[in-house]
């Protein structure tokens, strides 16, 4: 099998690491002392936002699983998940988590000995994945764990993207000739570069895919020097991943154009620039920092006259995601530094006038013309109206 | 033209409305019937000291005259004082004829209409009123005759007489014959009723027999007859501004002042005093009440209304008391464990009011699944229909069970094989209706009903908790055999270790399980060991089950089905920390203090005649389950041993 593109430089052998780790808990066990497992804490209460990388990152808090009665299991789980995943890095094979979770369960049903370690459901073999991941300090590509390509369907008339083949021959695609199909980065987009044919003005990226892709037939791309891409909600691994790219690659001016709510500002806008709190150790890669809320904002609202909707906090989904936003500006670290100040008191406007207002509010401003919501979007970016 | 107006008598509006007071449905009508047989009989035996003996038959005996309903008949009797022929049409054939209308009495009979109005449904559906026996202890020989309601006139018709000998020294015996339809079981269901009652009247020997099935007698679990407390005035904060003009009128030409001290609790010189600073006119206090014009009345009420007065007696209320309570759930079943919570006598909404809790888990009846027995009480009467709105039901929903083991969905009732028991005693409940099914839920009556709950639920998690601890040894101990080898195994192919590792690693790993096995284990032998002591403790005061009691009371289901009696309150009074003070004084069973009792008990089985029955099967379910704390420790403990 051909070998893997490496999504970054990683110093680390991870086979080599795995199994000088089992031998050392092997040894801990002849001694009859307790082998411990430790892996960087992944949440909010050890996330630090630092305004110079612009990203949230680790704190030194580490969630330690000593061998106990209680802890048998984990444990056993762990090296059961390692086994198949070092077989993965050793053939070069890639699967994704839910692959991961049947292969697991297919070594079970051949090996009656192994039935306790049987997952009950994904979810479970997902944690002893991530925490694996987190105990190694390894993305889960580099695990050779891809999740699936969701979002980031790319449309530009000047950018290029070559990408590095296994067996070192490239790929370029211009994006320029696939008409009315989108580019759709991998989701290890690291191994891509990027060339723009002329100068990029502007890179566009819209909440909504439909929204997106409206903004590209009606002739965004073919007016303007820019890259539009469609988020498709909270962005994946590849999407952040992409946006990252994008960012270093062509330092050109990125924008976020979403709903004004508190759920599109916490979860989406917020992961997108800043990674999340439960990919702490990869948010470096997968995060882009540079990107500026375009909007809609709470002045556009009064601007252009949108209509807005009132959060029912009896809906379970809407009184969830509003308890999440006033968590948000209590605990994230992300609203709470001074460089977020504005975003943190747009936050704070919509947790307290219980309102939201959707991204395609701008197509009532003038509904007889199509492309009324482009040119609204190229004079917010022309008049620096975002933050 | 318009039509001439007419009035009709308090019976011809109770005739047409007899849904307003528990004659809504046949089903209800045989409830409501037996229900107010039974108020009647109990309040006259303990108004009397008498210990009650009570005999229900229920029994179809054809078709009703209704479209759905059968002919049912319901009799009780009762060993009270018994009725002077004289009483007996007041009694059974006028309405608010009662002897308890406005006392200010924790009794459960209040306005004297249930007895009448089952007499009317009695003649409404089946042309006849009520069949009664009555002796007291002065005659010879015994009325029997026939009473109905003159709706007319509101007043009782004797329709048939004769003096008959009845082997009884006193006592009332009445038959009806009324359309209704039995049902045992659930919520309304007659047996649900009678467990109710059995439960709140420890003192009460019963038995009955519903429909073709065999007599079921229920023994007494207490001589003492509880002493209704003496009535209590109105506090004035509690009456609205017609009520106060109403109960002013009584007093004539009393004085303003003296009628506010001698018709209202809580009303002294002092509160005088504060009322004329609070500017009621000082020439008031003097006035004939008499001669006060409407408008004096409302600018008094206003100012008292406005006045800082101290909260009413809390004397008035009377409770089953928890030790009471703890003997007579076992009355009701095979019970696992539970709890019993009497709260002190509150003020809630300016009307005294106690509070009694027993939760308890059994053995055979509800699943982990179904929700909880629920029963509602109010003055010592079960409140069987309409459990949404009720103010107990309200308080059950909004406590978290989760945090005390057990399940729950939010704002719900919780599940599991429990049967809740909340009683309300006060003189002056407020219901929702004139059927009297629904206590009205105030904020402060929820708020303490939640708190004797959360005392209760403290104590049950106490149980629940060893419960868990024990399933979480079991646990570990599958899991050290699960898990141990296959971690092994693991770690020698990962790291390509030679063959030799393994052993060394195997006993390395039992080393160190088996190290977190002993300490649980340690820790389950020492809570036995308190356990025990504890046990040995509440044995030595008989608090609760002598061994001679037990075998009297208990029917000699096993000799160790009593495993714990665990008492007082101690520290346990986190819901409520304001009251802990008063646990200790408590603790000798006056009816004043908060006391927590839990007691946990195996195998015990209802009735002395079904346990007769029952006893051996009790004492095998006893032997299994008391075996299940130890036997399946024990027993992994030594396969272990024989491993090593």
């Amino acid at each position: 099998m051909d070998k893997i593109i490496r999504i970054r430089k990683l110093t680390k052998d991870i086979p080599k690491e795995v199994r000088m780790m089992c031998d050392s808990m092997l040894e801990e066990l002849e001694r009859a002392n307790r082998p411990v497992l430790e892996a960087v804490k992944c949440s909010l209460d050890n996330a630090f936002y630092n305004q110079k990388v612009g990203y949230l990152t680790p704190g030194d808090k580490r969630v330690r699983t000593e061998l106990n009665v209680s802890s048998v299991q984990k444990m056993a789980r762990v090296v059961f998940m390692l086994e198949i995943i070092l077989q993965n890095l050793e053939s070069g094979a890639v699967n994704t988590k839910r692959e991961l979770y049947y292969m697991s369960k297919g070594k079970i049903k051949r090996d009656k000995a192994l039935k306790a370690l049987d997952f009950a459901a994904q979810d479970e073999s997902d944690s002893i994945i991530d925490f694996i991941g987190d105990m190694l300090e390894v993305y889960r590509e580099e695990l050779n764990c891809f999740a699936n390509d969701r979002g980031g369907q790319t449309y530009s008339q000047q950018l290029v993207v070559t990408e590095t083949l296994p067996d070192g021959t490239k790929a370029v695609v211009d994006l320029s000739t696939l008409g009315t199909t989108p580019f759709q980065p991998k989701n290890k987009p690291q191994a891509l570069t990027l060339k723009a044919k002329k100068k990029i003005d502007f890179c566009l990226v819209v909440e909504s895919e439909g929204t997106a892709g409206t903004l590209v037939a009606n002739g965004i791309t073919r007016r303007n020097n820019c890259i539009v891409l469609g988020a498709q909600g909270v962005p994946s691994n590849g999407v952040r991943g992409w946006c990252k790219l994008i960012q270093e690659q062509l330092h050109v001016p990125m924008f976020f154009f979403g709903d004004l709510d508190a759920y599109t500002m916490q979860n989406i806008y917020r992961t997108l620039k800043a990674g999340s709190a439960a990919s702490l150790i990869r948010n470096a890669d997968f995060s882009a920092p540079e990107v500026h809320f375009l909007g809609v904002l709470p002045e556009d609202v009064k601007k252009y006259d949108l209509d807005c909707y009132n959060v029912n906090e009896k809906d379970a989904a809407e009184g969830r995601s509003l308890k999440k936003a006033k968590d948000a500006l209590q605990n994230d670290p992300f609203f709470h530094d001074k460089k977020n100040k504005r975003l943190a008191s747009i936050l704070d406007w919509l947790i307290k006038n219980k309102l939201r207002c959707e991204q395609q509010a701008f197509f009532a401003v003038d509904p007889k013309d199509p492309l009324a919501t482009e040119k609204i979007i190229l004079d917010k970016i022309k008049t620096g109206s975002y933050i | 033209m318009a039509k001439a107006i007419t009035s009709s008598s308090t019976a011809e509006y109770f005739a047409k409305n007899l849904q307003q007071v528990g004659f809504s449905s046949p089903l209800k009508a045989v409830l409501t019937t037996l229900k107010e047989a039974v108020d009647n009989s109990l309040d006259a035996c303990e108004e009397n000291s008498i210990l009650p003996e009570i005999s229900v038959e229920v029994r179809k005996i054809g078709q009703g005259s209704g479209k759905s309903a059968d002919l049912v008949e319901i009799i009780v009797e009762d060993n009270g004082p018994g009725l002077d022929p004289e009483d007996l049409p007041k009694v059974y054939g006028e309405y608010l004829a009662s002897s308890k209308f406005g006392r200010g009495q924790a009794t459960r009979g209040q306005q004297g209409i249930g007895i009448s109005a089952a007499v009317t449904w009695a003649q409404l559906t089946n042309a006849s009123g009520v069949l009664v026996t009555s002796k007291t202890s002065r005659m010879r020989k015994a009325f029997h005759g026939s009473i109905d309601v003159d709706i007319k006139q509101n007043k009782g018709v004797i329709k048939t007489k004769e003096m008959i000998d009845w082997d009884r020294p006193h006592g009332v015996r009445v038959e009806f014959r009324i359309d209704g339809r039995i049902q045992l079981n659930g919520d309304g269901g007659i047996l649900t009723y009678l467990e109710g009652t059995t439960l709140v009247n420890p003192h009460l020997k019963l038995s009955y027999k519903l429909g073709d099935a065999d007599w079921v007698k229920i023994a007494r679990v207490s001589d003492v007859v509880p002493e209704v407390p003496p009535s209590t005035l109105p506090h004035p904060h509690t009456m609205k501004l017609g009520e106060f003009i109403t109960h002013a009128g009584i007093f004539g030409k009393t004085e303003f002042g003296k009628f506010l001290k001698t018709g209202f609790s809580r009303v002294n010189d002092v509160t005088l005093k504060d009322l004329t600073k609070n500017g009621l006119p000082k020439a008031m206090l003097a006035q004939p009440v008499g001669k006060m014009n409407e408008a004096q009345f409302k600018q008094a009420f206003q100012v008292i209304g406005k006045t800082e007065l101290q909260s009413p007696s809390t004397r008035s209320v009377l409770t089953v008391g928890e030790e009471a309570m703890a003997k007579s759930i076992l009355r009701l079943g095979d019970v696992d464990f539970f709890s019993v919570v009497t709260r002190k006598p509150k003020i809630c909404d300016f009307k005294p009011v106690v509070v009694e809790v027993a939760l308890a888990r059994f053995l055979n009846r509800g699943g982990e699944d179904q929700s909880i027995q629920l029963l509602r009480f109010a003055n010592r009467v079960p409140l069987q229909f309409d459990k949404s709105a009720c103010a107990i039901t309200n308080a059950v929903e909004s406590v978290n069970w989760r945090s005390y083991g057990l399940q729950q969905s939010k704002d719900s009732l919780p599940n599991g094989p429990y049967v809740f028991a909340v009683s309300i005693v006060s003189p002056f409940i407020k219901f929702k209706n004139a059927s009297k099914e629904t206590i009205d839920a105030s904020d402060e009556l929820v708020e303490e009903i939640r708190r004797a709950l959360m005392q209760a639920g403290q104590k049950l998690s106490r149980h629940i908790r060893r419960e868990n601890k024990e399933a979480d040894l079991e646990r570990k101990l599958s899991h050290i055999e699960s898990f141990g080898p296959i971690l092994v195994e693991g770690l020698m192919r990962i790291s390509g270790a030679k063959e030799g590792r393994r052993i060394k690693a195997q006993e390395g790993l039992k080393k160190l399980l088996g190290r977190d096995t002993k300490d649980a284990q340690k820790e389950l032998s020492e809570a036995d060991v308190r356990l025990n002591a504890l046990r040995e403790r509440q044995e030595k005061a008989g608090m609760f089950f002598t061994s001679s009691s037990r075998n009297e009371k208990a029917m000699e289901a096993s000799t160790d089905e009593v495993l714990e009696t665990e008492n007082e309150g101690r520290n346990d009074d986190d819901a409520d920390s304001g009251e802990s003070r008063g646990t200790g004084k408590s603790a000798q069973g006056t009816a004043k203090g908060t006391t927590a009792k839990v007691v946990e008990t195996k195998g015990i089985t209802k009735g002395t005649e079904k346990a007769a029955t029952t006893g051996k099967a009790a004492s095998e379910a006893t032997a299994k389950s008391t075996g299940k704390t130890t036997g399946k420790i024990a027993g992994k403990t030594t396969d272990k041993a024989a491993r090593k």
